[in-house]
């Protein structure tokens, strides 16, 4: 028997490793799910990081907030602000020879326009009027009404995004044929729960990425992603929260052998509350709450150090956001105070109002660990001020419903990250199947907010948006409808085989193009 | 015996049908609104209309009993409906993923026999002697510990440490080693321990103890007269660990990489994808009635003595 196990070994030994492969040249990471057909104008399943790699805006998200030119080298703008006009590259092909040109740009905006449903969450496909090719470099895109978020708007993952007009197929589902796009890569092969392949785009128009080879392996477990680093399976774990864990990061920066990076903050990870339900209906309560909790030590218990703290909605960095609010401070004696001056009376460790106890519904995503634990210290924290908040832990699709019809008295809510934040993200506060809109509803000048969020859309001064922002900011920052808790970024840990990590404007986004192999640098 | 195999196969559908009625109910009495969910992976904001036009597309406004039946009645053209997580045919990527499984599962079962046999036999030859109490012990660590867990610390021994072989992913025979093993140290420890208890018993009863007078050698003596009895209860157990070693590669699949259903099970379950969760149910309703289906026939041909009352001669 043992001579049998160890001829099993040994086949097994020769028969397992892929041998030192072409390491320089191919980059390997992993992603939860396969990427999808990518269709540049469709959603689930198709993922938004390999949307990017493949499909190209118009123009592009800058880290700074900013605009810069992509596929359209620039671009003029009419005095009333409805019109836009763009004018192209002329050296773009896309990966199939076609030519990139104002036809191209036209059959994709109908395709995306000819089909809407899907894309009635984003406020552009309702404004824009009426696209046309001015000429083979030159395309117009008119408004119905002035809109000012339009370019943030093109330069999202998707749907503004240009696949080759020969892919697009005519009937009406606005399927494609294959993935062809302007991008610095081609998707080459896809094997269903095993892996994507994509190989470096030879004809790209800008420079060419130092990988010649990104495969993206299908790893569902977050523990078995870090031990594929750790094995050498794959070079690089790039995301979000979820992708690794906050305890699993910590683990590996500190073993010395990976690099490790964390982004500059890219949304907000916050509690809405019910201003028109239960104790959360009072300014008092959710002033109070807003100076109990201490979120340093949910930044470092929970997220190892690895989020910021958050004080206000938007980080300062968000464009508009910096308009110099006063944190709410944490300062449980002072959450007391204002609690008594309300009338909220502490019984027997309770506090009591006209006979009704002071608590609070937090729902929450019963299956992840990070909301579960971010939850139970807030609750320690709000009981010990004598507010008891009853955990609501469900699945996710109950905690969408009840964000949905405002069943919460606090509720795990983010910001969109960029581009979105703040314009789509405000937009979105005026839709009732929104958690903030629920939030806000039992405000008494929720019609004024809406109405000053159409302001801020249909805004064509950028002194007097700016303005505007400032007031809308503060009036939610006094309203005290949030508790802000951390900035969430992106995290990156890579193995010593690849170099500098370089982090994309937007979270959904990887520039594998930007990364190099170590020996290269 | 054709008999016996044609009531057994008779009874396959009506069994089937029983289990199709169960997991449909099942899962439309859980808290969660299909709808919703189906605009959550979907990735649409839940708008009431959206809600209406899924509700609507998904024939989630019909009675219960309609939904059912037009359920069912796809299901029996192999149409399972569409995953709503990936837009795809459920079916087709069940085939798909299903000989990946399979191949798992299969060496799972063949290293569970070819293992497990040979240490049943050790043991209860060495009574009470060292070789039964090692036994003993890796059966006792073999049932106490959850496959997920031995699954860990075999990829952090032989991959993160010696790096001997692959953590994850579908290749070579490398890749099969660690799932396989931690998916039947299991099902191996129980089959063992079987043999163990099954040889002893057997082997105190009277025909073995005349096999011994007629002047038989010990090893004649165990392979002639022993083990052959002994492996009877090891055929139902081997039935049910088909079961089992299907069922491990749910979270198997998961922490090793492998490409299975087992996977994209767990991936539906925690997404709530309807179509997905009750395909995947009702495949292994089927497998497993198969699998006990299976091993009576065996059974049968392997005991006489129900071969001949079932057929009726006493």
């Amino acid at each position: 028997m043992r001579a049998a196990l160890g001829a099993l070994l040994a086949l097994s030994l020769a028969l397992g490793f892929d041998g030192p492969a072409a390491a320089q040249t191919r980059l390997d990471v992993s992603w939860p799910t396969n990427v999808g057909p990518l269709n540049p104008h469709r959603y689930t399943p198709n993922q938004m990081f390999a949307q990017a790699m493949v499909y190209e805006p118009l123009v592009r998200y800058q880290t700074d907030g900013s605009i810069a030119p992509w596929l359209a080298e620039s671009w003029d703008i009419s005095e009333d602000r409805r019109t836009y006009t763009f004018h192209l590259r002329e050296d773009v092909r896309f990966s199939n020879g076609e030519p990139f040109d104002a036809a191209a740009v036209v059959a994709n905006f109908d395709a995306i326009l000819a089909n809407p449903a899907p894309h009635a969450w984003l406020e552009l496909t309702h404004q824009i009027d009426r696209v046309r090719a001015l000429d083979e470099a030159t395309v117009e895109l008119t408004l119905q009404a002035p809109y000012y978020p339009l370019l943030q708007d093109l330069t999202l993952p998707r749907p503004f995004r240009f696949v080759a007009p020969s892919q697009l197929t005519d009937d009406a589902s606005g399927g494609i044929r294959a993935p062809i796009g302007t991008g610095a890569w081609v998707l080459d092969e896809t094997r269903l729960g095993e892996f994507d392949r994509f190989k470096r785009n030879d004809s790209y128009w800008g420079t060419a990425p130092a990988f010649e080879e990104v495969d993206v392996h299908v790893i569902a477990d977050p523990n078995t992603r870090a031990i594929a680093l750790q094995t050498g399976d794959i070079d690089l774990i790039y995301g979000s929260q979820g992708l690794i864990s906050p305890d699993t990061f910590e683990r590996l920066a500190d073993s010395g052998r990976y690099t490790t990076a964390l982004s500059e903050p890219m949304e907000t990870l916050m509690l809405a509350m019910n201003s028109q339900r239960g104790a959360t209906a009072d300014l008092a309560v959710r002033q109070a709450i807003n100076h109990a909790v201490d979120k340093a030590s949910i930044a470092e218990s929970v997220f190892y150090g690895t989020q910021q703290v958050a004080d206000t909605l938007f980080a300062p960095g968000v464009p508009y956001a910096d308009v110099g609010l006063t944190p709410y401070a944490f300062n449980p004696e002072r959450a007391a105070e204002l609690l008594d001056e309300a009338g909220w009376r502490l019984d027997r460790g309770v506090r009591m109002k006209d006979g009704e106890p002071l608590q609070i519904d937090l729902v929450f995503v019963g299956n992840d660990a990070v909301s579960k634990s971010t939850a139970e210290i807030i609750q320690a924290e709000l009981s010990a001020l004598g507010m008891m908040v009853r955990l609501i832990g469900e699945e996710e699709s109950s905690v969408y419903a009840r964000q949905r019809d405002g069943r919460f008295g606090m509720i795990f809510n983010r910001t969109w990250g960029a581009p979105f934040d703040p314009h789509a993200f405000i937009s979105a506060m005026r839709a009732p199947a929104h958690a903030d809109y629920q939030a806000q509803l039992g405000l008494a000048d929720k019609p004024d907010i809406d109405a000053l969020i159409g302001d801020i859309l249909a805004s064509t001064d950028e002194t007097q948006r700016q303005a505007l922002y400032e007031t809308l900011l503060t009036r939610l920052h006094e309203a005290a409808v949030y508790l802000p808790l951390t900035y969430s970024n992106v995290l990156a840990v890579a193995s010593p085989k690849v170099g500098e990590i370089h982090f994309g404007a937007m979270a959904s986004e990887i520039p594998f193009d930007q990364f190099t192999p170590e020996a290269e640098r | 015996m054709a008999g016996f195999i044609l009531k057994r196969l008779l009874l396959l559908p009506l069994l089937l049908l029983a289990a199709s009625i169960i997991i449909f109910l099942l899962l439309r009495l859980g808290p969660s609104d299909p709808a919703m969910d189906y605009l959550r992976l979907s990735q649409v904001p839940p708008t009431p209309q959206a809600l209406e036009h899924a509700r609507a597309a998904l024939g989630l406004d019909q009675p219960l009993i309609t939904q059912y039946v037009q359920w069912l009645s796809s299901a029996l053209r192999l149409d399972f409906g569409v995953s709503y997580a990936t837009q795809r045919p459920v079916f087709e990527d069940m085939l798909h993923f299903l000989p990946a499984t399979l191949e798992l599962a299969g060496v799972a079962l063949v290293l569970t026999l070819l293992v497990s046999i040979p240490l049943g036999r050790w043991a209860a030859r060495h009574h009470h002697r060292a070789p039964d109490i090692v036994v003993r012990l890796i059966a006792f660590f073999g049932v106490s510990m959850p496959n997920f867990w031995l699954g860990f610390l075999l990829v952090l021994l032989f991959s993160v440490t010696l790096g001997w072989l692959p953590p994850m992913g579908r290749g070579g025979v490398a890749h099969l080693v660690l799932p396989a093993v931690a998916i039947s140290l299991m099902s191996l420890s129980i089959n063992a321990r079987l043999l163990r208890a099954s040889m002893l018993e057997v082997g105190g009863q009277r025909h073995v103890q005349y096999a011994r007078l007629r002047g038989l050698g010990e090893r004649e003596v165990e392979r002639r007269h022993v083990l052959r009895n002994a492996l009877l209860p090891i055929i139902t157990a081997t039935g049910m660990h088909v079961g089992e070693l299907i069922g491990g590669t749910l979270i198997i699949e998961s922490i090793f990489g492998w490409p299975g259903i087992g996977r994209y099970a767990v991936s539906a379950i925690f997404n709530r994808d309807y179509p997905v969760i009750q395909c995947f149910t009702l495949l292994m309703v089927t497998i497993f009635v198969v699998c006990n289906l299976i091993v009576d026939i065996v059974y049968a041909a392997a005991d006489p003595r129900i071969r001949i009352s079932r057929e009726g001669v006493q």
